[in-house]
Order: structure tokens, then C-alpha cells, then sequence
């Protein structure tokens, strides 16, 4: 029933540009997650959906109606502050109730609601405790409990993970996940975390710097990356970036070597505006082999099942097990067949061929 | 971390000499408002620490009874100005606080008003004998001297600052997420306000209620200016319990003095739970 439409919304707070020219369709019931660093203004884009912020320009639309000039209270949104916003004056059921209430549904109906949500959200024991002494992952659960209560079209959600306990995060994602399929609202997820935007969202829109990079299916970020800046930003660790200069039908790289390009990869980085361009690679996507890049290794992290290769360059390679390589020796890298991208580092944009 | 012995020592009297400091006089004030005039007085030639032989003449001096010690009968007894000062400091603070804590929300939350924390401050930059004495010839004119409404409204006036600073940096430090949170759920902004901001605001506000009462309970110099004979407070009536033939009756002012510091007291115990907690908002982090 309700998607939302940002048109070409531009924020500005006195000199500084927090938003520029922003475009997104968000459609009926689906779980989109803004991604960023801070500062990227995927906050900001959550504040202007909700109406606590007006757009310096553009439109705000939810489904065919504007509601660019209509204040939060009146827009029906539920919103999950980072900080929870919980009334500490007020008991847990009060809490629940205070949507309801403020909206003058008959007592028996807010019972039957506070109950039912209660249940759903595992509070149904404290119900009656006052909310001021109780843990924060509770606390959170309770604030997207009583957001969840009213039954919002349109469910806002800025960082609500990010206070809680990193055990408790596995739990409430999946919490998030279904109360969104048992609801079917659409949802507006904000995070710096992408993990939580991986396992949650249908779709991802990456921000950084005010300008909206790419919005896509998680794979499709994770895959075909639009821009350098979304190829680093996501992946643990990000993409291997080598700048570097096209030459024939390979790349000279800046830090040294050169990289052998295939046909279709070479018709790819012609593309460019000039001959400069980055090569990208994904550091799980790598073997270790005779050509490639060749860098010493500076730092080797064995995490349990993976082993990550830190070499010089910035260069990280992740492997399944661990691999026999010294500190300080070179290694040879080897990126998988159709694992490269390449980019112009003119504009930053991922060449497509 | 492990303290050395000396360090214990040493915070030991130093807490010990702040007590002293503190306890000493209020602790004379108990001892001499039960003491009869020999024991209080430097013609009876008995002072003493505690009283020999206690008696509570000296309130019944105060409120009017003859005894045989103190003679010379009061003009008034102390009935009333305790009144005075009770509906003043109370009708004061309850002014301050209103005017404050309304002030306080609009700028805090809206940025109206913002000039309003320096012009507020303005009347206590200057000596308070220097704003009052204007402040008395326009009370003159009013007709408003010797009236308990009068004397409240300077209370209220000069005491809002305070109330309208504390309460500001009390606003200030609610994250606004808990109202918008509220405003998102579409309750109105006076919903808001009545409903969610006042009810967490409660420590808060009796704090600074009872401060801005504190002071108002405590003004002198108002009082002597503003008031003559009916509603004169507390404070005044005290500097005229004195008479040529005995000279300053510290026991009467030792007494009254002891009935003064009930109302600030049991208000103090009353809210002690709020002062101690301050504004620790427990649902959110800092």
C-alpha cells in the first residue's frame, strides 16, 4: 500500500550540503537498508521520510500522496530511535499502550494489542515492570515493540541495533525479519553495519558523502559494485583496489607489475575516459599462483577458519585455511577468472563491458 | 587502587573539620533555643554547650505567651510572618517555576526567545539593593507594599533565572528522541509536553522548586524593604526581636530560627531521591 518516492531531495544545513539530489523508490513492503559511513546523510534521509526534517527541495511522496509539507505526527510512521526513546516514567505495558492510547483506541483493544505484541516480542513476563531499570537489549526490543504496536505502513528504523549486545544483534535481526512478514510494512532500515544490511534488506542503497552511490539487491552491491567507493565499503575486508594505467592488453600498475587483462577485460577498461584506471578484485576471489601481483607480505591474521594475507600496497588476500607464507616474503596473487573489475579513476565508476 | 593510611588520614580530617564547620552554628541554634534566658544571655553568666535546664519558653515567647524570665511582652508574636513567609516563598516559587520552566521548554526546544538567558540574567548583575530600591518606589506606586501578592511577585521575578537555567540545561540534556519518538506516534506537541516531557521532568523539577524556594524562604533584604508590619517574613521579624531592656533575644531568634529551617528540611528529605539522582535518564545512553 505504501512505497515512498524521494525526488530529487536536497538537504542543506546552512552551508553544508548533507544531501545532494537524492532519488529513491522504495516499493510497497520492502525491507531497504541506507548504508554508510557516518556523516553520509543516510540519518538525515531517514529524518525527512519520518518529517522531523524538511527538504531543503524536493518531494517526499508515500504512494501517490505528498507528504512533503505533513507533520510526523501526522504521517503514521513508526520510528526506532539508536538510543531507544523509551518513557522511563512509564511501565512496560504503559509503554506498549502509548500509541494506542494517544490514539483513542477502546481499552479492551489496547489490552488485547499489548498482549498480543508482548507475546510476540517475549515481554509478556515484565509487562508490568517499570521500564527505567531494564537492560538495553530490552529496552530496545520494548521501543520497536511499541513502534510495532500501531502498525505502521511505513516502519522507520535509525541504528536500532547498534547500542545492544553483539549476541543480542544475531537475536534481533531475526526478530526484525519476521515481525517485517508478519506485518508486511515497508521498512527503512539505517546502519553503518553491513552485516546487518546483508542478512536483512531486500534491497541495499549505499550513501556516502550525501550522494546516493548505488541501490541494489545485496548481491548486486556485493557483486558488481557501481563505484570504488561501494567496491571498498562493502566486504570484510573491502575490494582490492590497483591503480594503475592501461597498456596493450594488460595494466601497469602503480606499486609495480603489470596485470594481463583477457579480451572481453580489455574491451572493458577501453572504455575509460583516459588510460587510467583501477583494478579491482575481491580478496576472497584470489589464489596463489605464478603471475598476478606480487607484493611481501606484512602481516598475516589467522582467524580460526580464515587466514587473511595483509600485503604491502594495502593489499589483502583472504584464503579458506591456513597458508604456509612468511612475513616479509613476496607473494604472488592471482585473481580467479572473471573476478576482475575494472574501474575509471577518473570518475570512480566501475566500467561495464 | 589501594590508598595509603595517610591518605585516610588525612580525609578523615578533612571531613571532620568540614563537619565541624557546617554543624557548629546549627548545632548552637538547637542547643540555645531550649536554653532559658540565664544560659543564653551574658548577664545570666551561665553560657553553657547544652542546656542545663532545658525549657521551651522561648517558644512560647514567640507566640506570644508571658513567662517570667522574659518580661517584656512582643509586639507581635511570630504566627504571622511564619504565614507571610510560607504563602510568599510558596506563591514565589510557584511563579518562577512556571514562567521558568515554560521559558526554558520554548527555547531549548523551539530557539525562541534568544535573548531571553541574558535579559533574564540582567537583574542579578547589578547589587540587589540597587534594582530593589526602583523596584520599592514602583511597588509604592502600585500600592502593592505590605502585601503578600506584592512581596510574591518580586520573589517570583527574581528567583525565575534560576529556575529558568536549571530547568534550560535540564531540557537541553532530554535527548529529543524521546519527544519525537512520542510525536511520531501522533500525540501533540501539548501532549507531548504534558504527557511524556513533564512526568520524566519531575526530578528535575523539584529540584529546582526547591532551591528557587530555599531562596525565597531565606530573602532579607526584599522583605525589609517591601513589607512594614502585616506581612513582614520570617527573616525580618526575627532581626526585631530585640528590646532595650534585654537587648538581642537569642533565644527567641534561636527558636524561630529552628521553626525556619522545618520547611526547607522536610522538603529537602521529601525529594531527597530526585537530588540524589539528578537526571540520570536510565533508559538512555549517554
Amino acid at each position: 500500500m505504501t512505497s515512498i518516492h524521494l525526488s530529487q531531495i536536497v538537504k542543506r544545513f546552512g552551508d553544508f550540503t548533507a544531501l545532494q539530489e537524492m532519488d529513491l523508490r522504495i516499493h510497497d513492503g520492502e525491507f531497504i537498508a541506507l548504508l554508510g559511513p557516518s556523516g553520509c546523510g543516510k540519518s538525515t534521509t531517514m529524518n525527512i521520510i519520518a518529517g522531523m526534517e524538511d527538504p531543503s527541495e524536493g518531494r517526499v511522496m508515500f504512494g501517490d500522496r505528498d507528504v512533503t509539507a505533513l507533520p510526523m505526527q501526522k504521517r503514521g510512521v513508526g520510528f526506532v530511535f539508536q538510543n531507544y526513546a523509551i518513557f522511563t516514567h512509564m511501565t512496560v505495558r504503559e509503554n506498549l499502550a502509548y500509541g494506542p492510547r494517544m490514539h483513542g483506541a477502546p481499552r479492551a483493544e489496547i489490552e488485547r494489542r499489548v498482549v498480543e505484541m508482548a507475546d510476540f516480542l517475549d515481554l509478556g513476563a515484565i509487562l508490568d515492570r517499570p521500564s527505567a531499570g531494564l537492560s538495553v537489549n530490552i529496552l530496545q526490543r520494548l521501543a520497536i515493540g511499541r513502534s510495532a504496536i500501531m502498525e505502521p505502513a511505513i516502519f522507520l528504523l535509525d541504528e536500532p541495533l547498534s547500542n545492544v549486545d553483539a549476541a543480542f544483534r544475531a537475536v534481533m535481526r531475526r526478530e526484525l525479519k519476521s515481525l517485517q512478514q508478519r506485518f508486511e510494512q515497508t521498512m527503512v532500515y539505517v546502519t553503518h553495519d553491513q552485516l546487518e544490511a546483508m542478512t536483512m534488506a531486500d534491497r541495499i542503497a549505499v550513501m556516502d558523502h550525501g550522494v546516493l552511490q548505488q541501490v541494489g539487491t545485496p548481491l548486486e552491491v556485493y557483486n558488481a559494485p557501481a563505484n570504488l567507493f561501494v567496491a571498498q565499503f562493502l566486504g570484510a575486508p573491502g575490494m582490492n583496489l590497483l591503480p594503475g594505467m592501461l597498456d596493450g592488453d594488460g595494466i601497469v600498475l602503480e606499486g609495480g607489475g603489470r596485470i594481463a587483462l583477457d579480451d572481453r577485460e580489455v574491451r572493458t577498461a577501453r572504455r575509460a575516459t583516459g588510460r587510467d584506471v583501477v583494478y579491482g578484485f575481491r580478496p576472497e576471489e584470489a589464489r596463489m599462483g605464478e603471475d598476478g601481483v606480487t607484493r611481501p607480505v606484512s602481516f598475516v591474521e589467522r582467524i580460526g577458519a580464515r587466514t587473511i594475507l595483509h600485503m604491502e600496497g594495502g593489499i589483502k588476500a583472504v584464503f579458506e585455511n591456513d597458508v604456509a607464507v612468511a612475513e616479509g616474503r613476496p607473494v604472488t596473487l592471482s585473481p580467479n577468472p572473471g573476478a576482475a573489475r575494472i574501474f575509471d579513476a577518473g570518475t570512480g565508476a566501475r566500467l561495464e563491458g | 587502587m589501594t590508598r595509603s593510611p595517610a591518605f585516610h588520614v588525612f580525609r578523615t580530617a578533612a571531613l571532620l573539620l568540614a563537619l565541624i564547620f557546617v554543624l557548629i552554628p546549627v548545632l548552637w541554634m538547637v542547643s540555645m533555643a531550649f536554653k532559658p534566658i540565664q544560659e543564653w544571655s551574658a548577664t545570666g553568666d551561665l553560657l553553657t554547650w547544652w542546656p542545663r535546664d532545658p525549657t521551651l519558653d522561648n517558644f512560647r515567647y514567640i507566640f506570644g505567651e508571658r513567662t517570667s524570665e522574659l518580661i517584656v511582652a512582643l509586639e507581635r508574636t511570630a504566627g504571622r510572618p511564619i504565614l507571610a513567609s510560607l504563602l510568599s516563598s510558596v506563591v514565589g516559587t510557584a511563579i518562577a517555576m512556571l514562567a521558568g520552566t515554560a521559558a526554558a521548554y520554548g527555547l531549548s526546544r523551539f530557539g525562541s526567545g534568544r535573548n531571553l538567558p541574558l535579559a533574564l540574567i540582567q537583574l542579578r548583575l547589578f547589587p540587589p539593593l540597587a534594582v530593589m530600591i526602583p523596584v520599592m518606589v514602583m511597588w509604592a506606586y502600585l500600592d502593592l507594599i505590605d502585601t503578600w501578592w506584592g512581596l510574591s511577585l518580586v520573589y517570583g521575578i527574581v528567583t525565575l533565572p534560576f529556575a529558568f537555567w536549571l530547568m534550560k540545561t535540564y531540557f537541553d540534556d532530554m535527548p529529543r528522541e524521546i519527544e519525537e519518538a512520542a510525536l511520531v506516534e501522533g500525540c501533540s506537541r501539548f501532549r507531548v509536553l504534558t504527557r511524556v516531557t513533564l512526568p520524566m521532568m519531575r526530578g528535575p523539577l523539584a529540584s529546582s522548586a526547591l532551591l528557587v524556594f530555599i531562596l525565597n524562604w531565606s530573602d532579607y533584604l526584599i522583605a525589609l524593604m517591601l513589607t512594614t508590619r502585616e506581612w513582614v517574613t520570617i527573616p525580618v521579624y526575627m532581626a526585631s526581636l530585640s528590646s532595650s531592656m534585654t537587648g538581642q533575644l537569642y533565644g527567641a531568634k534561636a527558636a524561630l530560627g529552628l521553626i525556619a529551617a522545618v520547611p526547607p528540611v522536610i522538603l529537602g528529605i521529601a525529594i531527597q531521591k530526585h537530588l540524589v539522582r539528578g537526571l540520570t535518564f536510565g533508559a538512555l545512553k549517554q
